[in-house]
């Protein structure tokens, strides 16, 4: 596989779709989500022909829509229901919280689904079935039993959820699969929760932790991934992935020191500029004051977001495309075409729950 | 490369991903050629161009949604490109224009809403939600402040008896029920469904029973305008809409603190002005000057610089106000000495 985008485009593309979304208040999200995937997927070519994302931003947005919709009856509902609960027992409420995690977990099924049939590769999509409520339910018991085993069972968890998804996926006529164990992915991460503690002490050991963890996870998860005959090996080392972690750390951090550096040195000039203390608390309330701070701030919020996008995102799929061979491409030959398209509906469920991806 | 050599490219029909390697002819359409063999021709106004990471990509809408056709050489793409009369990508056209244009009509409809939309129905709506529901949930907000403060009622009898009488004079029509907290901090609150307390702290400050009956009065008047209900309808409403306003720009919860921290204490500022008001008048209706309410609130806070941010109204503000109702004194006294001294040691016991 091998992924050529080019990395100023890209950045160009985040920047131009950071700034729309601030003049939108985030209504660009979903044309930004759409150019981003469609970057990502046209440069992405499997034995030389490239991929193509199908997705439209207006579908995003409707889905979104529909999904709103939906979840404002279902907010008001466990509104009643907690005010009921905690009626009888103070916090009563807190176990209701678990409706809402199944909620998420059906969004990130439907979610998934929407990507994989905008997928397109030689003129056919891929296809995914199932159901988000299948999914819902088996991640719910799962995450029950993941915390009963104090996170033990947790790469268990993992390889089954992975194993239903892809049961339901296909390639044309080609069968996805599965075939990752929970006992591979323990092997290799086992020791990263007790390293935990000092990674939090040391602070920069954090991201170093997380990127090291997903690198495993990645390998694991794509070496074990099979549409009929055909199969993947990724090669990424395990360290491979922190740099571009540090990066977003150091961007953000550069960001957030010139967001510091502005409003101290504006304090410093008022004060400076010889105005009475009250004079100071009367100009630091104006609403032309506030409005720059909150100005500055998502200034500083969509530098951020770039950094995320452009490390996070596209250096991570390029790093994971360029190190991941595929064996027996001939088997997608002449594969004949099945599937339906899914609704935005999953994505949007997944925006008005706030849960990120790509 | 002569302008006559063959265009090469490859097709797929969009049922199968088998790969056809055709000839393009340029004629009255454009003729997909495999072999000597026409696998399709596709009307030149009706193709499109897609994404991917060769020289071109094409597809047509009047084909299957899924045909391509991809041209890896440049000089071939170059030919295409001619002999395409003006071929748009396939993606909708980006009117970004039209798309920021609509995101601020929205987003006004959202401010609009957030600034006269809400604030109107909550109030509309506050007096049509039943007594009952209300109650129901003073009771959820109520077990839920009693178990997160710690705090317990103060139950010393004749303290307790005082107390009764007390807001007995105050509450007029409809009771509201009052408690008195063993709490610390210098406050009163309401919570919707009528019920006041009062904190310790708040009782051991005061220097005489108007400033304590002043300050009752004022949290009845929140309880008869239904102020808890109204906030929270208020709050609801408004938290919604501003995260719907912010999707999900990475940081924007802050923002939304922010915004909502403003709106709330703008609508609280003006509910303590109503309290205020009721107050005054109850303690008229009683024969006392509301004045000593004032002065006391003046006294617990000192003189402070208004702020936006500010859920109360600032103290010599509301302390000029209640001045200017100009009620003296006639009436009797609210308790007695002896009662007056049993309400301050009513935590005692």
């Amino acid at each position: 596989m091998i992924f050529s985008g080019p990395k100023g485009i890209f950045v160009r593309l985040c920047i131009r779709g950071g700034l729309l979304e601030l003049v939108t208040l985030g209504f660009y999200r979903f044309w930004l989500t759409t150019d981003i995937r469609r970057h990502l997927w046209a440069h992405t070519s499997v034995g030389g022909d490239p991929a193509e994302y199908t997705g439209r931003a207006r579908e995003l947005l409707i889905g979104f829509l529909i999904a709103m919709a939906v979840l404002v009856p279902i907010y008001a509902g466990f509104f009643v229901l907690t005010l009921e609960a905690e009626r009888i027992q103070a916090f009563a409420s807190v176990p209701l919280g678990l409706l809402f995690y199944v909620l998420i977990q059906y969004a990130i099924y439907r979610a998934r689904r929407y990507r994989v049939t905008r997928t397109v590769w030689r003129g056919l999509r891929f296809s995914m079935g199932g159901s988000g409520w299948g999914y819902a339910w088996r991640a719910v018991l799962w995450t029950l039993f993941a915390a009963l085993t104090l996170g033990i069972a947790w790469p268990w968890r993992t390889a089954a959820l992975e194993r239903y998804m892809m049961q339901h996926t296909a390639y044309g006529s080609l069968q996805g699969e599965f075939h990752g164990k929970g006992w591979d992915l323990f092997k290799q991460v086992w020791y990263l929760p007790l390293v935990f503690p000092i990674a939090l002490i040391l602070v920069i050991g954090l991201p170093v932790i997380v990127a090291w963890f997903r690198a495993i996870e990645y390998r694991w998860w794509i070496s074990n991934l099979k549409l009929g005959d055909v199969s993947f090996e990724c090669d990424i080392d395990n360290g491979d992935l922190i740099l571009p972690y540090i990066m977003v750390w150091v961007w953000s951090a550069v960001a957030g020191a010139v967001f510091f550096a502005v409003v101290v040195g504006g304090s410093f000039g008022i004060a400076y500029a010889g105005f009475s203390e009250e004079e100071i608390a009367i100009l630091m309330q104006h609403p032309a004051a506030i409005a720059g701070f909150a100005g500055l701030y998502l200034l500083l919020a969509i530098a951020t977001g770039v950094a995320m996008r452009v490390y996070l995102m596209r250096d991570f799929w390029a790093k994971i495309v360029s190190m991941t061979e595929v064996y027996n491409l001939s088997a997608a030959d002449n594969v004949e075409g099945q599937g339906e398209l899914a609704s935005a509906i999953g994505e949007g469920f997944a925006d008005g729950l706030d849960i990120g991806g790509f | 490369m002569s302008a006559d050599a063959p265009m090469l490219a490859v097709f797929y029909d969009g049922a199968s991903n088998r790969k056809h390697r055709v000839e393009l002819q340029a004629g009255e359409k454009l003729d997909i050629v495999e072999d000597g063999v026409v696998l399709d021709a596709w009307v030149f106004q009706d193709i499109r161009r897609v994404d991917g990471d060769m020289a071109l990509r094409l597809t047509s809408i009047s084909a299957p949604p899924l045909a391509r056709i991809d041209i890896d050489d440049a000089a071939t793409a170059e030919r295409l490109n001619a002999l395409l009369p003006k071929t748009e990508h396939l993606q909708e056209k980006r009117q970004t224009v039209r798309i920021i244009g609509w995101s601020l009509a929205a987003i006004a409809s959202i401010i609009l809403m957030i600034l006269y939309g809400i604030p109107f129905v909550a109030e509309r709506l506050t007096p049509l939600v039943p007594r009952d529901l209300e109650t129901r949930l003073g009771e959820a907000v109520d077990s839920q402040f009693l178990s997160l403060t710690g705090a317990k009622t103060c139950s010393g009898i004749q303290g307790r008896r005082a107390f009764a009488k007390l807001m007995q004079k105050i509450n007029g029509g409809h009771p509201v029920e009052a408690e008195v907290l063993s709490l610390d901090m210098v406050n009163a609150v309401t919570l919707p469904g009528d019920k006041v307390y009062l904190f310790k702290g708040m009782l051991e400050k005061a220097e005489s029973v108007d400033e304590i009956a002043g300050v009752m009065a004022h949290e009845v008047g929140h309880a008869r305008h239904r102020h808890g209900l109204e906030t929270l309808i208020q709050t609801g409403g408004t938290s919604y809409l501003l995260g719907l306003l912010f999707g999900d720009i990475t940081g924007s919860t802050a923002v939304i603190f922010a915004a909502q921290s403003l709106l709330d204490a703008s609508h609280s500022r003006d509910a303590e002005t109503e309290a205020d008001d009721f107050a005054v008048e109850a303690m008229t209706k009683l024969g006392r000057s509301p004045v000593p309410l004032g002065e006391f609130l003046k006294r617990l806070t000192g003189d402070q610089t208004a702020t936006i941010l500010d859920s109360h109204p600032v103290s010599s503000e509301r302390l000029a106000r209640i001045r200017q109702s100009d009620v003296k004194t006639t009436g009797p006294a609210l308790l007695t000495d002896a009662e007056w001294d049993a309400l301050k040691d009513i935590c005692k016991s």
